[in-house]
């Protein structure tokens, strides 16, 4: 028989906010332990959350970016449970308003092209981190991350492979790091998933025995772990080799498997209860339209208007990778009108410096107004490309002018063709061999003399016209 | 309510009633159920759904960092400490 494999997604994505979602401590990733740590996010008694605004504007933009629609009127819900990581005994989240429900995602497999439909985005708050300690034999708490705003993209059992997965969740990540409401690593924990996965005979409509793997953070994970799920479901179904159950399981990515962890508490059980301490938001008209606006391009769409100003198919998808690079081109281009130019000096120049930094694409804040600058330096034959890439290194450290920058530091392109001519004739007086062999018919010497004038002149010269009043002194 | 429920209740609320406990627990929401089921009777037809039990909405903020207490401050009170964490006893995982 023929099998095929329903797969629901539920993704946490922490926001890029600067403060937690109800206190003002800082969200940033990291940090001495319990450093980012307030009354309110440690669960003291008579503290009262306060909603951050942007928190609602980026739980916004993410649903416009999948389509959904928006309520209006949002509010937060308790989820109760003990465990020491939650130091509230509950998390406020969101059950009976989420911020957004009802939308879709786009991918793109080799099967073709399919719509996954997203049931809902919740807001929520983080939990803290545990440390299991040998030494005091203890379990030691860090509250850093508690209250770390976050969303919960919950999928419909749209998709049906690993692959399809992977695509979902590259898909995903593209379009909120495009918006820029999360930085969405892996590997800091800023973007994991929960897998909800059956198995049934090929045309059913009828589901079978559900199983969650939780907290996975890393897409190849994700792919062993379904395709270990999968074979397990289909070999208990056909060999009876175990009784599938409901229940969350731990996947092991070293051994390979995954293992039972809790039988799955019911929705019931969390005891969902809406939060008398945090008021509604209402999302306005005003509220609703800002947010519209702020709305970047879909990456694809981004790409095509970057080739229509003339770039390669091939450097607009360099581009497109980073919302961060997008920008810098658009400035870049705006103040240089030059589209090739602008997206050489990013993909090539600015990502050798960033690797250098052991930086990402995301990270790259230099001025692309600045840049623009530079670039019209460049094609103007003011500021020699040397040089250039000389006073792009310092735009990545400081906010310079790249004009004033260049005069200050002697970096301009003379076109004073006496202080040309003045070196032309005092290298050639201090090297009468190389002049007697070029006149002699060796050519080749011709390009060693040009390169002591180059180095006198620090390359501030137009190579044409050095090499025009050069040929002048030698004949 | 019957004792099922109340076991439950127990077990996820990490409580441990006495007997004599249970049976008040068990007679006070006996009573909160016959007023909460009374609230049945009333026609609600025409009522909108109450959003929230506060008449205030949108108490928001802006996302500012404010650092105001210290780590030592916060734990101060805390029944165990150590090197900078708060400190339970050993969980298996
Ligand atoms: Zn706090």
């Amino acid at each position: 028989m023929k099998y095929e494999t329903v797969i629901g997604l539920e993704v946490h994505v922490e926001m890029a906010t600067e403060s937690k979602i109800f206190c003002s401590c800082s969200a940033k990733f990291g940090g001495e332990q319990n450093d980012h740590v307030c009354p309110a996010c440690c669960g003291m008694p008579g503290m009262l959350p306060i909603v951050n605004k942007h928190v609602v504007d980026l739980g916004m933009t993410a649903g416009m970016m999948l389509n959904c629609d928006i309520n209006r009127t949002t509010t937060f819900d308790k989820k109760s449970y003990y465990y020491p990581d939650l130091p509230n005994a509950y998390q406020t989240t969101q059950w009976f308003a989420p911020v957004c429900v009802n939308g879709t995602v786009d991918i793109k497999t080799s099967k073709g092209e399919k719509k996954v439909r997203i049931k809902q985005i919740h807001m929520e708050e983080d939990a803290g981190k545990l440390v299991h300690d040998d030494w005091t034999d203890s379990t030691l708490v860090d509250f850093n991350r508690t209250s770390v705003p976050l969303i919960e993209i919950v999928s419909q059992p749209d998709l049906s492979s690993a692959e399809e997965v992977i695509a979902y969740l590259e898909r995903l990540r593209s379009l909120l790091r495009f918006a820029k409401v999360s930085d969405c690593r892996w590997e800091q924990g800023s973007m994991r998933c929960d897998v909800n996965l059956s198995v049934r005979p090929e045309g059913s409509d009828v589901l079978g025995v559900r199983t969650e793997m939780k907290n996975m953070n890393s897409l190849s994970a994700i792919e062993r772990a379904i395709e270990y799920e999968t074979a397990r479901h289909i070999d208990a179904i056909e060999n009876g080799t175990e009784v599938l159950v409901q229940e969350t399981r731990r996947w092991d990515d070293i051994k390979g498997k995954s293992y039972a962890m809790r039988t799955k508490e019911t929705a019931g059980d969390y005891r969902y209860f809406p939060d008398p301490n945090v008021m509604p938001v209402v999302i306005d008209d005003e509220w609703y339209n800002r947010i519209k606006e702020t709305l970047p391009d879909l990456p694809e769409v981004k790409a095509q208007k970057f080739i229509e100003l003339g770039l390669t198919e091939y450097d607009a998808d360099q581009l497109i990778q980073s919302r961060a690079l997008c920008d810098v081109f658009e400035a870049a281009y705006k103040t240089s009108g030059l589209a090739k130019e602008s997206a050489n000096w990013i993909i090539t120049d600015c990502m050798t410096i960033l690797n250098k930094k052991q930086m990402t694409a995301d990270m790259l804040s230099i001025s692309g107004k600045a840049l623009g600058e530079l670039i019209k330096l460049v094609a103007e034959e003011k500021v020699n490309r040397g040089n250039a890439k000389r006073i792009l290194a310092v735009m990545f450290d400081e906010d310079i002018n790249p004009q004033e920058y260049a005069e200050k530091n002697g970096l301009i392109v003379s076109n004073d063709t006496g202080k040309l001519e003045e070196v032309v004739k005092a290298v050639c007086a201090a090297d009468p061999k190389s002049v007697e062999d070029y006149k002699n018919g060796k050519e080749k010497v011709f390009m060693a003399l040009f390169g002591q004038c180059m180095k006198q002149l620090q390359g501030n010269c137009n190579p044409q016209a050095l090499k025009e009043a050069l040929l002048k002194e030698l004949q | 309510m019957d004792r099922e429920i109340l076991r439950r209740l127990e077990s996820l609320n990490q409580l441990r009633l006495t007997e004599e406990e249970k049976e008040k627990v068990l007679s006070f929401f006996e009573m909160q159920d016959k007023e909460i089921t009374r609230l049945g009777d009333i026609d609600t037809e025409k009522v909108e759904r109450m959003v929230h039990v506060m008449p205030m909405n949108n108490v928001i903020r802006e996302d500012v960092v404010n650092k105001v207490f210290t780590r030592d401050e916060l734990q101060a009170a805390a029944p165990e400490a150590y090197d900078g964490y708060w400190q339970v006893p050993r969980l298996v995982e």
